[in-house]
């Protein structure tokens, strides 16, 4: 059971994976081009681009949660992390429980962030584009942290105490 | 509820992603005032109106592909051309190049991984003990912390509301006295080996120069941009990012376009990171802010402290304290909404008290438990991890001197500031 269902998630990740980049290199990608157009048309032009400064806020938005999404691919949020001194198995045993909270925390926040969505419909950004396009990001984002704590949650669990663990790491 | 906040403190002590204890808090205190949840989406959104946050992605990313490139090695050849004929000068060169490198690539462990590779070996092979070189190249990671422009203070400038042009020259005087009293105490040391690391040679220093010709106008352009208001910290920014793109990818051609995207990706797991606590406390500020919290806290504050200079003692020991615990970035975010309004209250600077609080969250780089820089130094160089904890003892107690001058001195802070 457990190896069909990684077999179905394996390649998921993988794809998911080559989005976040390309996501994340376009998004820097375009903020370095706008910034600059922006930089060059005020000094050589003294003119500039209307949306361009609320364009680029829209883009470290978008750059802070899907860089959030990535990093939550590796644990490398930031964390108090003591577990240099405890002895390897000791320090397994909250990643397990800390994994499950992040995954409800942010279960939690993807569901009300969506609700927003809905509440707030009607609400346009930039030249009148509807602003769930923008801000549709938070519920998908969180949505997919969690299902990445998740992930990394039942993973410790597999590890702690069952023999499908090495399947799944 | 004191047992649901004892919880999260546990849960954040054994290791829970940072920002998921935030938003928990957050939530918890929504759902007590009887606040439609939904208003996380409005108080996350509110990363999107942040002025000048663009300068953090991209700094960044920049301090990467500059740590990737060979320019580490470039900028320790020139200070070694520079300052390495004095007598114990390659202690100093690691001072220098560090520092400078650090306040361009934001602190993040990158300058002991970059430049400690190279310092270190160099050190050793010149004669100076062990222990010292370890704890220099330790310390020197984070040591261009006040220096502009580094990734801490541009997000202490966002959070507190206060010029990032004022804050920059605010953090000169306060690096150089680092730099000068490490600096004093490395040739102190090494007093019985002073053989100058070579000769001064101007062709030598010509040459360096050449080599880094492409790089040397960086902070000129940088600095000089925002100092003469010319450019916004965020225009800095964004010119530095494409500038360093183009000359490592394209002119130098030392970073191929596979290497790139992996840069950009690595870059911006950091930039996630402390975005995603941005974005949170955000949340959990505007709830501490609208059920009064910082007013409650200064009025317990206050009942025990009365002058402005116990108020400054207080404040260091509790940043200390959370410098031992909390990485900078968090620090910042979490802790600098609430103590801002209870200093103004005691009449302490915004600017003076930006550069104490990053002067003292330098010295949680290098204190147990959680301190980066010990755990990088102790992989990179394989070496036991309290070792490397003795080893950096005297020069973390020579920061916290300083750190205590800095704090008491508000003047050494605010001259340049204006």
């Amino acid at each position: 059971m457990a190896r069909l269902t990684w077999r179905v998630l394996k390649p998921l990740e993988r794809l998911g994976t080559a989005v976040e980049n390309a996501l994340l290199v376009l998004l820097l990608g375009a903020m370095m081009v706008l910034a600059t157009a922006q930089i060059v048309l005020r000094l050589f032009f003294d003119a500039g681009i209307i949306w361009a400064d609320e364009f680029l806020k829209i883009l470290v938005l978008w750059i802070a949660m899907v860089g959030s999404v990535a990093t939550s691919r590796n644990r490398r949020h930031l964390r108090i992390d003591l577990s240099h001194f405890l002895p390897e198995r000791l320090s397994r045993w909250p990643l397990f429980a800390v994994d499950a909270f992040a995954a409800v925390v942010c279960g939690f926040i993807a569901w009300h962030t969506a609700r927003y969505l809905v509440l707030a419909s009607g609400e346009t950004v930039l030249l009148g584009i509807p602003a769930w396009t923008v801000q549709g990001i938070l519920p998908v984002a969180f949505g997919l942290m969690a299902y990445r704590f998740a992930l990394c949650s039942l993973k410790e669990f597999a590890t702690l105490f069952g023999r499908d663990g090495d399947e799944a790491g | 509820m004191i047992i649901v906040s004892v919880l999260l403190v546990v849960l954040a002590l054994i290791g829970a992603p940072l920002f998921s204890v935030i938003a928990a808090s957050a939530m918890l205190g929504y759902h007590r005032e009887g606040i439609d949840l939904a208003a996380m989406a409005i108080d996350i959104l509110g990363l999107a109106e942040i002025p000048f946050l663009s300068a953090i992605p991209l700094f960044t990313f920049a301090g990467y592909l500059l740590g990737e490139s060979g320019a580490p090695q470039r900028l320790v050849r020139l200070t070694n051309a520079t300052i390495g004929w004095i007598p114990g000068g390659l202690a100093l060169v690691a001072l220098a190049a560090c520092a400078l490198f650090t306040a361009f690539t934001g602190a993040s462990g990158i300058t002991i991984i970059a430049l400690g590779a190279i310092l270190y070996p160099a050190l050793q092979h010149d004669g100076y003990p062990d222990d010292f070189n370890l704890g220099l190249v330790t310390t020197s990671g984070s040591l261009g912390l006040l220096f502009a422009p580094s990734l801490p203070l541009i997000l202490y400038g966002v959070i507190a509301e206060v010029p990032i042009d004022s804050l920059f020259r605010a953090g000169v005087l306060p690096g150089v006295l680092m730099l000068l009293l490490l600096g004093g105490w490395s040739l102190w040391v090494n007093r019985s080996n002073r053989t100058p690391a070579h000769e001064f040679s101007f062709a030598n220093l010509g040459a360096a120069l050449k080599e880094s010709a492409w790089e040397l106008p960086l902070p000129v352009v940088v600095l000089g941009g925002i100092y003469s208001g010319f450019f916004a910290v965020s225009e800095a920014a964004a010119v530095t990012a494409v500038y360093v793109l183009v000359v490592e990818v394209f002119v130098r051609k030392e970073i191929s376009f596979s290497h790139l995207v992996r840069i950009m990706r690595e870059s911006m797991l950091l930039v996630g990171a402390i975005l995603i606590i941005l974005g949170v406390s955000l949340a959990s500020t505007d709830y501490m802010i609208s059920t009064q919290v910082p007013q409650r806290l200064f009025e317990t504050v206050a009942r025990l402290v009365s002058s402005p200079t116990t108020f400054l003692v207080l404040l260091l020991v509790f940043l200390l304290i959370l410098g031992a615990l909390l990485d900078i970035f968090s620090a910042i975010v979490l802790v600098v909404p609430l103590i801002l309004p209870i200093a103004a209250q005691y009449g302490i600077d915004q600017i003076h008290l930006g550069i104490v609080f990053l002067a003292a969250m330098q010295l949680g780089y290098l204190t147990p438990p959680v301190g980066l820089n010990l755990f990088i130094a102790s992989y990179r160089f394989d070496r036991p991890i309290l070792e490397v904890c003795r080893a950096t003892l005297p020069f973390l107690l020579i920061l916290l001197a300083s750190v205590i001058v800095i704090t008491f001195w508000p003047e050494l802070s605010l001259w340049l500031a204006g």
